[in-house]
């Protein structure tokens, strides 16, 4: 079980029990838990808080890792919250086999660098992307529209090569 | 060691090999028709046996998640639809689970019969898809007539009860869309009559055929400790003769009311996914022809008209009514600040929908833990020491759907 100094808050939302861990104390509550019986690391991600008045958020980005335990069935929710540019966690790949992708996922749609990560690269997006895609400050729309005097540009024959 | 994409570190072409000759390393997909979409794999071939192998995936990106966090929550179900294209009624289920706890709702119990209905054709449907297109890459043509076949029949009962015949959007927050017709009562006991025919066809198709048994047995062999350490679910953990199947394990939906067997393998290999996928449809079958027997009258929808639009007589004769009804589809309803997880059994696995609600109209992160990304990591461990026809196989037998992979 993890030790109670290191949780900083815990509580039950809709059902799911939850911790939370300071960011550096990631990797040393989650092999706790894993020790006991929490083998299964059903997901790896991130929620973006910015401008989330719903409550007060210790900082911007919140990573979870939600826990399974195949024997009890029991779940456990474990939130950190980190900031920063690039905001920094440690890696669990070595503890949780499917970390490894969902943490290159998280570090795609999010931004977040996973520390000692054997392989951080972007996993859904191009490699020569630009930008977090899910961040909320990400821009969403299409392309710009054309007005005026492009689209007279564009209306005009090419010139003969 | 070389890096010929930019964080795709391979063997380089040319190192020596066990058998004295140089790897080499080979692009397999993106657009190998039997990748099941679009996968692109990097192999490296020493002879003909894979050496190494990454998954590059990524292809069918649509930036779903992104998108559900601009619609409002009775909207998002059309977007749910779509990442896993093979059973939209499945992935409709988790985030309509996922959005009803959160609010603290219960369906009706007529709602719950018909998710399971849903639920179980789509199962079979999905199957159907797999073993008609996996009988077709491994030189059984005929398999893909006789699997399509029968999921035309699952269409066409979607179309009955939906209007659509893929993506149904059938499952909602709060309910399902409709009543089922008494039109779609009667296929569904047809179908539930015959298909167990069917289903033998199948087995007389395969399951004793030489070349199916010898392209699959003792092919993609995953240890159930494998299976667990990297969080395979689905028939890919089932096969491994694992008994861990979310409608037993953990029942939502009113499964725990319904008898029938996990479809477990001890084979381990892809004749014991493909056995395990033979018995799901079995089994799939039984809780039909039980959820028909049983299935309650009663209304399909909660009685909440802050979340579903009052029944157009209505709108008529009540004030009220037409102000629920503008609200509702002008803001929306808004769902209290908190987060969920919910987990269901697809036919691939387990299918979770994580919601993080802020309190407003809009989801403030929904994340899909799809079971082909988790699966999929796994086919490494698989493949290696396996002649590169047997990848077919193997990534057959997976069955990963990219779109659900990539979301």
């Amino acid at each position: 079980m993890i030790s109670e100094t290191l949780i900083v808050e815990k509580g039950v939302s809709a059902g799911d029990p939850w911790v939370t861990v300071e960011s550096r104390n990631v990797r040393e509550a989650l092999s706790g838990l894993k020790n006991d019986g929490y083998t299964l690391l059903v997901f790896l991600t991130c929620v973006d808080h910015l401008v989330d008045s719903s409550r007060q958020w210790p900082a911007r980005y919140e990573v979870l890792y939600q826990l399974r335990n195949l024997e009890t069935r029991e779940q456990i929710r474990l939130r950190a919250f980190i900031d920063g540019e690039p905001p920094r966690i440690e890696s669990v790949h070595d503890l949780f086999g499917p970390a490894n992708w969902e943490e290159r996922e998280t570090y795609d749609m999010f931004g977040i660098v996973f520390n000692n990560h054997p392989e951080l690269t972007r996993i859904l997006m191009p490699d020569d992307w630009v930008g977090y895609p899910l961040r909320r400050d990400y821009p969403v729309g299409g392309e710009p529209v054309e007005f005026s005097e492009e689209h007279e540009m564009w209306q005009t024959a090419p010139e003969k090569a | 060691m070389d890096t010929i994409a930019q964080g795709v570190t391979v063997t380089k072409t040319g190192e020596t090999g066990a058998f004295g000759g140089e790897l080499l390393t080979i692009n397999f997909g993106p657009h190998h028709p039997s990748t099941h979409g679009v996968l692109r794999l990097i192999v490296d071939l020493d002879g003909e046996q894979v050496r190494r192998l990454k998954p590059v995936i990524g292809y069918l990106h649509t930036g779903i998640e992104k998108q559900m966090e601009a619609l409002r929550w009775q909207q998002g179900v059309t977007v749910t639809d779509r990442h896993d294209y093979l059973s939209p009624p499945i992935n409709n289920l988790a985030y309509a689970l996922a959005v009803e706890k959160l609010m603290g709702v219960d369906v009706p119990p007529r709602a719950n019969a018909l998710r399971v209905i849903m639920s179980e054709l789509t199962r079979l449907s999905s199957h159907l898809v797999w073993m008609g297109t996996s009988g077709l890459e491994l030189g059984a043509m005929s398999m893909l007539m006789y699997c399509f076949r029968e999921r035309d029949t699952i269409l066409d009962m979607n179309e009955e009860i939906s209007g659509f015949r893929m993506h149904t959007s059938y499952i909602r927050p709060g309910g399902v869309m409709a009543d089922a017709t008494p039109r779609f009562l009667e296929m569904l006991d047809k179908f539930c009559h015959e298909m167990p025919g069917h289903v033998d066809e199948y087995e007389a198709l395969l399951t004793n055929n030489p070349i199916w048994r010898s392209r699959t047995i003792g092919i993609g062999i995953l240890s159930p400790e494998d299976a667990k350490v990297l969080g395979a679910t689905g028939p890919m953990l089932r096969g491994s003769g694992v008994a861990w199947d979310l409608r037993r394990s953990m029942p939502y939906s009113g499964y725990e009311n319904y008898d029938f067997e996990i479809a477990t393998s001890d084979m381990r290999d892809c004749y014991g996914r493909y056995l395990v996928r033979i018995k799901e449809m079995r089994e799939s079958v039984k809780i039909l022809r039980q959820a028909l027997d049983k299935l309650p009258d009663g209304p399909v929808n909660v009685d909440d008209r802050k979340m579903l639009p009052p029944p157009r007589e209505e709108l008529e004769t009540s004030m009220e009514a037409v102000i629920h009804h503008f609200k509702l589809f002008t803001e929306g309803y808004s769902v209290p600040p908190g987060d969920v997880y919910v987990a269901v059994e697809s036919g691939r696995g387990e299918n979770g929908c994580y919601i993080a609600s802020d309190g407003t109209h809009k989801p403030r992160r929904v994340k899909f833990r799809s079971a082909s990304f988790v699966n999929l990591q796994v086919l490494e461990r698989m493949a290696l020491n396996h002649m590169l026809a047997d990848m077919v196989a193997i990534i057959g037998t997976a069955d990963t759907v990219l779109g659900d992979c990539d979301r």
